[in-house]
């Protein structure tokens, strides 16, 4: 396997890049397009260099886009589901790791139904359902919606982490006469320290992306991706604009996925990858 | 796996909970909005301090003249304060009844009139009848019955342009045609009188390399201009007109030799190339720009577009699309303009009606005007400069308004006619639908909802 | 197209899971001790939050599916009628179609494209992999809507796509109404965003699945005389077959649920040459209060995923039985 004639490696390496050359061309094309002063007459053109930067673009978009409102709202959605959704799945999958119960099948077995159960099918009772609750346009609903759909996973996910710890850990909290929930935060969740930071840099992904609840169930109140869908909708005409919009939008993302990378290959990985 | 008693337990319960859940009809019974008594005095009550929550899709010009209307409306009762909401035609189509029914409902809001929108709204119970306010504050004698028909519905919203008024305006839309008089006049060509002479201009045009008709659909709704424009000279006005208010029910079809006609013009004028080239994938605002930089004979849409011209602009015109018949009486889409409507869960109806009031008044439309909007009031004849392009839609209102040639917007006729129009019409202009077979769809829509009609 | 990490995760759980059940008895091994009743209060929030959300919801949903409504007014009752509509009514069946046609972009060819290219990656060791990994896993990561607004701008008359046609020559590629214009090419375009998407993870994960591949098993080929193709199909495939699984069955899943990209890029058009089944489900509930049918679909939707999950699964099981 390791025949490493120099044509092959050199083949493989300009392979790789032209891979991630076409991964980031389209957004350094979106990031160019935003920089061409706006207005009428100025028109972003394919992949040539803006006659000036116009970085005041990305003040305008913000202004005009109501992305400080928008932001504040997807963090405040993200800072309350988040936490919610890790310590539900955190205790819920302890449970189901460490503990015997009847009916525990069955449960879990309903917990997995919700990874296949799409949105879609749920979405139109949700709407009238929210609706009756007086929760229509607010974050509550977002916070609400994208924890109970993020437990089912994260449910998962710890439960496979919790079930990694030895069992010598456990016998040891038993004999210390630690109850359940001491084992829980003094012993089990130490040990599953990296599937916890995992899960909650996903469950951050998750809230920050989440378009299609937001444009359901909020008007005033949205959160970034609404916002910006609902921002290119009426600036068609003004590219650049809208361009740094997008860029707007993507960076928080993309700064948590360039800190947190382990994180997020582990996540989007492990589960995948056998051994 | 579970074991069988267990699997049979579950599924015994999914069983009882769904017979639970099936006993339940969905909606429950709406209560129609009572209209609030008139008021004793008009004008925003002195109670305390008010904040309007108001939705509009304005933009341009025209929504800076609403800023400035705002402004003067809190200076003039100091009580109050107007929160405005400003969304796109498209996005308050969808979110407008979410809105209204969500805890913090705007107060008072634009509506279409139609049974996509109005009509969907009075049925929820969402709008407030307001013919006392029209009462209190002589609204009903300042426009014509007309103007106030597109607004009225039954208050079960069942029956269209009959009934209580829930939505007001003065000011007045009408589509037809603009054009560029340096180009008509490099190509020696005059203002057509006829359909015939417009359609000899399109040629000529397209043989000179000019683009005759300025147009772009990917934003769906400018392809019903240009239908109905066509549409309008060829079916009779009081057919449309049935058609659209649905008071023949399912008596009347869309599928009819007129309508086919329109339809095999509109797709011939596209086969022949006279609309701009690409017009499938670009932007209405775009073209729009592209006219007012000269690119374009011809534009087919709104009075709108005058604040994008310039009122004062002396090279643009405008002039309804004549009839085949230069004896006929000049028949255009248009009418009342975007109604505002009271919302029922507002919690300050009299200083909403008191904000319409004063958004319909003299004062409003005579700052409204050099945007293009039509004033509707009887008697009020607008100053304008005469050969710009304003007083040319203007004129052209008045000219049909007074031969009764209005023809309100087709899409309005059934709840997913607006759906079933936009998008058989970019099918029928790109050869991907025949003109039989565009027809046939939207009577099948129109069929449908008549049909279905209590 | 976002390959919903929640839907990548829900597929490889709903395969693990199985696995772990159906595979020789329960993995109880790991539990101490005697049964608790106190799992119960761990369970509750969870579950109680989860059922109110998402299981009676499907429980309302179905019941909505047999009502004609608009959403406000009393519904009448409907029957089977919004079910049925799925083989009578045109608009549905289209929206189907084009899912089955974005399968194509969305699932099939990130996946023969990842494992063509981690097959021949393979064979040397890569530094500077994470950088690679980085940029190939952004087009996943960042959100959607954002992408999908940097793509618009990719396909717009002026945009990067059409100027690179033009200036290589072939401009006359570009379609007269633009790409997302045109009826012809409005949902490869879309398909085109979707692979671009999935592609990078694809390759990612395959590489990484690859690696843990022994070398034993390849050199064991190559005594056998077997070459590269052979090698590919005797050894690297199989050792795949996993993660095959895993990335089919959410890739196809993910494809019927696409929406975010189809209300950004194209809203359905031109025409409805870009509609699909959740974009149906959204519009009928917003915009043609036709909110029974709408419910209908979703389930319907939903009846379908687990289908394809199901034969999917069943599926690449049978071809890890043939082995």
């Amino acid at each position: 396997m390791n025949t490493s004639s120099r044509t092959t490696v050199v083949v493989n390496y300009v392979l790789l890049t032209i891979c991630a050359l076409v991964a980031i061309y389209p957004l350094v094309g979106v990031f160019l397009a935003s920089l061409y002063p706006t207005g009428p007459g100025s028109q972003p053109s394919g992949f040539s260099l803006p006659p000036t930067f116009a970085w005041h673009n990305y003040v305008t978009a913000w202004e005009q886009g109501k992305f400080a409102s928008s932001f504040q709202t997807s963090f405040f959605v993200a800072a309350l589901m988040v936490p919610a959704s890790v310590v539900l799945s955190v205790v819920a999958g302890y449970a189901f790791a460490t503990m015997r119960f009847r009916g525990s099948q069955i449960i879990f077995w309903l917990f997995i139904l919700g990874l296949i159960i799409p949105t879609e099918a749920t979405i139109v009772p949700l709407y009238y359902d929210v609706k009756a609750m007086g929760l229509l346009d607010t974050s509550w609903a977002l916070i609400i919606l994208e924890t109970s759909g993020e437990v089912a996973f994260g449910i998962f996910w710890m439960r496979a982490a919790f079930i990694a710890a030895p069992k010598s850990l456990l016998e040891a909290a038993r004999i210390d006469g630690a109850n359940s929930w001491q084992t829980l935060w003094r012993v089990m969740v130490p040990f599953a320290r990296p599937a916890i930071l995992t899960l909650t840099v996903l469950c951050f992904a998750d809230s920050w992306n989440e378009f299609f609840l937001a444009l359901v169930f909020t008007i005033n109140k949205t959160t970034a991706p609404a916002g910006l869908a609902s921002f290119s909708g009426r600036y068609t005409q003004d590219i650049a604009l809208v361009s740094a919009g997008a860029v707007i939008v993507a960076i928080p993302i993309l700064i948590v996925f360039i800190f947190f990378q382990r994180e997020f290959l582990r996540g989007m990985l492990t589960g995948a990858v056998k051994g | 796996m579970a074991s069988s008693s267990v699997r049979i337990k579950i599924a015994l319960a999914i069983l009882v909970a769904s017979v639970v859940a099936v006993g339940c009809t969905p909606g429950g019974s709406v209560s129609q909005a009572t209209a609030p008594p008139a008021p004793a005095v008009t004008g925003v009550p002195d109670t305390g301090p008010i904040t309007l929550t108001v939705w509009d899709q304005e933009s341009g010009q025209v929504s800076k003249v609403w800023d400035q209307l705002n402004a003067e409306f809190e200076q003039k009762y100091p009580n109050v304060t107007i929160k405005r909401v400003n969304r796109d035609f498209g996005e308050l189509k969808t979110l407008l009844a979410l809105a209204m029914s969500g805890p913090h409902g705007p107060d008072v809001v634009e509506a279409n009139q139609g049974w996509p929108d109005m009509g969907h709204l009075v049925k929820g119970g969402l709008l407030l009848p307001l013919d006392n306010y029209a009462q209190a504050y002589g609204w009903t004698s300042r426009v014509s019955p007309n103007v106030l028909r597109v607004s009225s519905w039954s208050p079960d919203g069942k029956e269209f342009g009959t009934g209580s008024l829930y939505g007001y305006t003065t000011m007045g839309e009408i589509v037809g045609v603009y054009y560029n008089k340096q180009i008509l006049s490099e190509l020696g060509l005059t203002v057509p009188t006829t359909f015939g002479e417009f359609e000899q201009d399109l040629e000529a045009a397209k043989q000179a390399g000019q683009i005759p008709i300025q147009f772009a659909n990917n934003d769906a709704f400018p392809g019903i201009h240009e239908f109905a424009t066509i549409q309008d000279q060829i079916a009779p006005t009081s057919y449309l007109t049935d058609l659209i208010f649905g008071t023949q029910r399912d008596q009347l079809s869309f599928d009819t030799p007129e309508n086919t006609q329109a339809a095999t013009t509109l797709q011939d004028w596209a086969n022949k190339g006279y609309f701009t080239p690409g017009f499938g994938g670009a932007g209405y605002d775009d073209s729009v720009s592209n006219f007012a930089n000269g690119e374009g004979l011809f534009m087919i849409t709104g009075n709108w577009i005058v604040a994008n011209l310039g009122a004062d602009n002396t090279n643009f015109g405008f002039f309804p699309l004549p009839p085949a018949d230069p004896g006929d009486p000049p028949v255009a889409t248009g009418g009342a303009g975007f109604p505002l409507a009271i919302a029922a869960g507002s919690e300050q109806p009299d200083a909403a009606a008191a904000y319409i009031d004063w958004m319909t008044s003299d004062h409003a439309s005579d700052l409204l005007l050099p945007t293009g909007e039509i004033p509707l009031h009887n008697g009020k004849t607008p100053t304008v400069q005469p050969g710009t392009v304003l007083a040319d839609v203007v004129d052209a209102a008045r000219t049909v308004s007074d031969a009764n040639g209005v023809v309100p917007y087709e899409d309005w006729a059934t709840p997913t006619f607006y759906d079933t129009l936009t998008s058989s019409i970019q099918e029928l202009m790109v050869n991907r639908l025949t003109p039989d077979q565009f027809v046939q769809n939207v009577e099948a829509d129109y069929k449908d909802f008549q049909t279905s009609r209590p | 197209m976002e390959i919903r990490p929640e839907v990548v995760r829900g597929a490889v759980a709903s395969v693990d899971a199985r696995r772990r059940w159906t595979r020789g008895g329960r993995k109880q091994e790991r539990l101490p001790g005697e049964a608790r009743r106190i799992a119960y209060l761990y369970i509750a929030p969870a579950f109680i939050l989860y059922a109110a959300f998402n299981l009676v919801p499907l429980v309302q949903g179905v019941n909505i599916s047999f009502y004609n409504w608009d959403g406000i007014t009393p519904g009448t009752w409907a029957g089977l009628s919004n079910y049925t509509d799925f083989f009578t009514d045109p608009l549905i069946r289209q929206g189907y179609v084009h899912v089955l046609q974005l399968m194509l972009f969305y699932a099939f060819l990130p996946i023969v494209l990842g494992l063509f290219l981690a097959a021949l990656l393979s064979r040397i060791r890569i530094r500077g992999l994470t950088a690679f990994r980085l940029v190939l896993f952004l087009p996943l990561v960042i959100t959607d809507v954002a992408t999908a607004v940097a793509w618009t701008w990719v396909y717009d008359v002026n945009g990067p796509l059409s100027t690179f046609l033009r200036a290589v020559g072939l401009g006359s590629l570009v379609p007269a109404q633009g790409w997302l214009g045109s009826f012809n090419t409005a949902l490869p375009a879309v398909g085109v965003f979707g692979l671009w998407g999935a592609f990078g993870f694809c390759l990612i994960l395959f590489l990484a699945g690859v690696m843990k591949i022994p070398a034993s098993l390849y050199e064991a080929a190559r005594v056998d005389g077997a070459n590269a193709i052979h090698e590919f199909f005797a050894v690297t495939l199989p050792g795949l077959r996993y993660e095959l699984q895993v990335v089919l069955v959410l890739s196809l899943i993910d494809t019927l649920g696409t929406f975010d990209e189809i209300y950004v890029m194209t809203s359905g058009g031109p025409g409805t040459a870009t509609s699909v089944p959740a974009y149906l489900v959204w519009r009928r509930m917003f915009q043609t209060s036709q909110v029974g049918s709408a419910a209908a679909l979703g389930i319907t939707l939903m009846l379908i995923i687990f289908a394809v999950t199901y034969a999917a699964n069943k599926l690449m099981d049978r071809w890890g039985d043939d082995e």
